[in-house]
């Protein structure tokens, strides 16, 4: 076998290789997506029909509204606590500036069931006032603050200092520098955080159950759960499923067309 | 103006934040632990008897937890290493598009679980070739093959990431110099290659098993009623706000934050500093 030959069957198996894994992972989101528009007649030909989105009941449309409002909440003040200290963490040098690093990050490692009962707890003993909406909101904050602080920390290490220095050579103060020169630099960055937040909040699952009992309020996922639990795999539950996941793929989708990976790697992508 | 005043208006937002939220409920749950069940509530019994009682009554879910966590993220290393190597040496054209398909999974545990039930039940999509080949579909339904393969996907994102991070800071001179030095290339790639992204490996596995310690709807839907009910997230569920025994929920959620700390720290001083 010729040399060129070999090279061609190698790329080709290992394109087949990526796209066979990329079928695994597509397989759960397009087999609930057939479920939700694919029609059987009784004659046994087949369909595509919208019927199953008609199915869904108010109330889910109710909860998928204070998901996305938990969400923006969620992104508005992860951006605004995470940005400065990122900022912070980049451009000034201090004492134990790692040790504070893991202290914001430690969220991160514990896993969602653990962390949703220690929220709990914290809301019967300590936040009763946050017995409601926004304990989802205060929960998921916390919960992600380290997408936005992760992302913001990269873009702003992969800012030359040379901008900054030439507006604050050309007279222009500390704030002025960073909204007009900073921010506009960084954004895409930050941009990066606000998509991952908004996935991740839109779908959290196992915090928001556990949040649930004691807050009284209801998310979409949740709602989803309890339904597989009680209607089984009827299609207006396979729809009520893809809502979000849509959702979450329209905007990663939207975001990789003006952006591209660039800002991605490095924080979840390699 | 010293910098001091610089830096901690800006960090105090996210310290104050994580401090209230995070590390005081987790406070919290410590102390709960010691209570036996919803005592803390009225006057609280301090005592050891939660984690004495949890290893005989709960040892089954810690074994189960385990075992299905341990598989997954073992599947994770098989699956996912071949697919960072190609996605960082062999592939050129399309990379964006395999990179953004790794965020699906992103999305939840919840939706991988719903997805692949409705495949493998009766009157599913595959239940028929299932029928075909002799299987009952509920045989593979309610199995942990079933709910190993749903956590393996889940987690499949975090293992390509850490091999990826491990094969990027390889030095490709050593298997430059290996080639030159009359290696084949599959010499190469297992004395040299692989050798080098061990690390990669290890924690791609450490994280693959933290992160599905914590899953829920994956083995309660997929596993069924025998194997997955009974693992370590459902039971902190049931026991504390299902049957209220907080003592006993605070006391499984503290043994799983402390054996994903020991794992991540195990990760990150094996990764030198890259983050997880």
């Amino acid at each position: 076998m010729s040399r060129r030959m070999h090279e061609r069957l190698s790329s080709t198996l290992s394109y087949l290789y990526l796209i066979l894994i990329c079928t695994a992972i597509l397989l759960p989101l397009s087999i609930t997506l057939y479920r939700a528009v694919v029609v059987t007649r009784p004659d046994g030909s087949m369909t595509i029909s919208f019927q199953s989105y008609t199915m869904i009941s108010e109330a889910f449309w109710d909860k998928v509204l204070v998901n996305v409002s938990i969400s923006l909440l969620t992104v508005a003040i992860d951006v605004a606590v995470a940005v400065p200290a990122a900022y912070a963490l980049v451009k000034y040098e201090f004492k134990a500036k790692r040790l504070l690093f893991t202290y914001l990050n430690g969220v991160w490692y514990v896993p969602g069931i653990s962390y949703g009962l220690a929220l709990v707890l914290s809301y019967y003993f300590v936040y009763k006032f946050l017995l409601g909406f926004w304990g989802f909101v205060v929960a998921y904050s916390t919960g992600f603050m380290l997408l936005a602080l992760l992302t913001a920390i990269v873009a702003f290490r992969n800012l030359d200092p040379v901008y900054e220095e030439a507006a604050r050579c050309l007279g222009a103060g500390r704030l002025k520098t960073f909204f007009k020169v900073t921010l506009p630099l960084v954004g895409p960055g930050i941009t990066a955080g606000v998509v991952l937040i908004l996935v991740l909040s839109l779908n959290e699952f196992i915090t928001a159950l556990l949040l649930s009992g004691p807050t009284r309020v209801k998310t979409a996922p949740l709602q989803v759960f309890s339904d597989i639990r009680h209607a089984g795999i009827q299609p207006f539950v396979a729809a009520e499923a893809t809502v979000l996941q849509l959702v979450s793929l329209a905007i990663v989708v939207l975001y990789l067309k003006f952006f591209g990976t660039k800002y991605l790697r490095g924080a979840i992508m390699i | 103006m010293g910098r001091r005043w610089v830096t901690l208006p800006l960090v105090t937002p996210a310290i104050a934040l994580q401090s209230l939220f995070f590390f005081l409920p987790l406070f919290m749950i410590l102390i709960v632990s010691f209570t036996i069940r919803d005592s803390f509530f009225f006057s609280p019994i301090y005592t050891f008897d939660n984690y004495v009682k949890m290893f005989r009554i709960y040892r089954i879910d810690f074994q189960n937890t385990f075992f299905l966590a341990g598989t997954a993220g073992v599947i994770d290393i098989i699956i996912g290493y071949p697919f960072a190597y190609i996605l960082l040496r062999k592939v050129t054209r399309f990379a964006d598009v395999f990179r953004a398909i790794l965020i699906i999974p992103l999305f939840g545990e919840l939706y991988i679980a719903y997805g692949l039930l409705y495949l493998i039940l009766p009157g599913g999509p595959v239940s028929r070739l299932l029928d075909a080949l002799g299987i009952s579909p509920l045989d593979v339904l309610y199995s942990a093959p079933m709910a190993i393969f749903g956590m393996s996907l889940y987690t499949l994102p975090f293992a390509v990431y850490n091999i990826g991070i491990s094969l990027q800071g390889i030095d490709r001179s050593y298997e430059e110099a290996a080639r030159c030095l009359g290696a084949s290339r599959l010499k190469t790639f297992m004395r040299v290659t692989l050798p080098l992204s061990l690390p990669g490996i290890i924690t791609g596995w450490l994280t693959s098993f933290g992160w599905n310690l914590g899953t829920l709807a994956i083995p309660v839907l997929l596993g069924g009623p025998i194997l997955g009910t009974r693992v370590l997230s459902n039971q902190i569920w049931t026991t504390s706000l299902v049957t209220s025994d907080f003592g006993m929920g605070a006391a499984i959620g503290v043994m799983v934050v402390a054996i994903t700390m020991v794992v991540f720290y195990v990760v990150v001083k094996l990764s030198r500093g890259v983050l997880v």
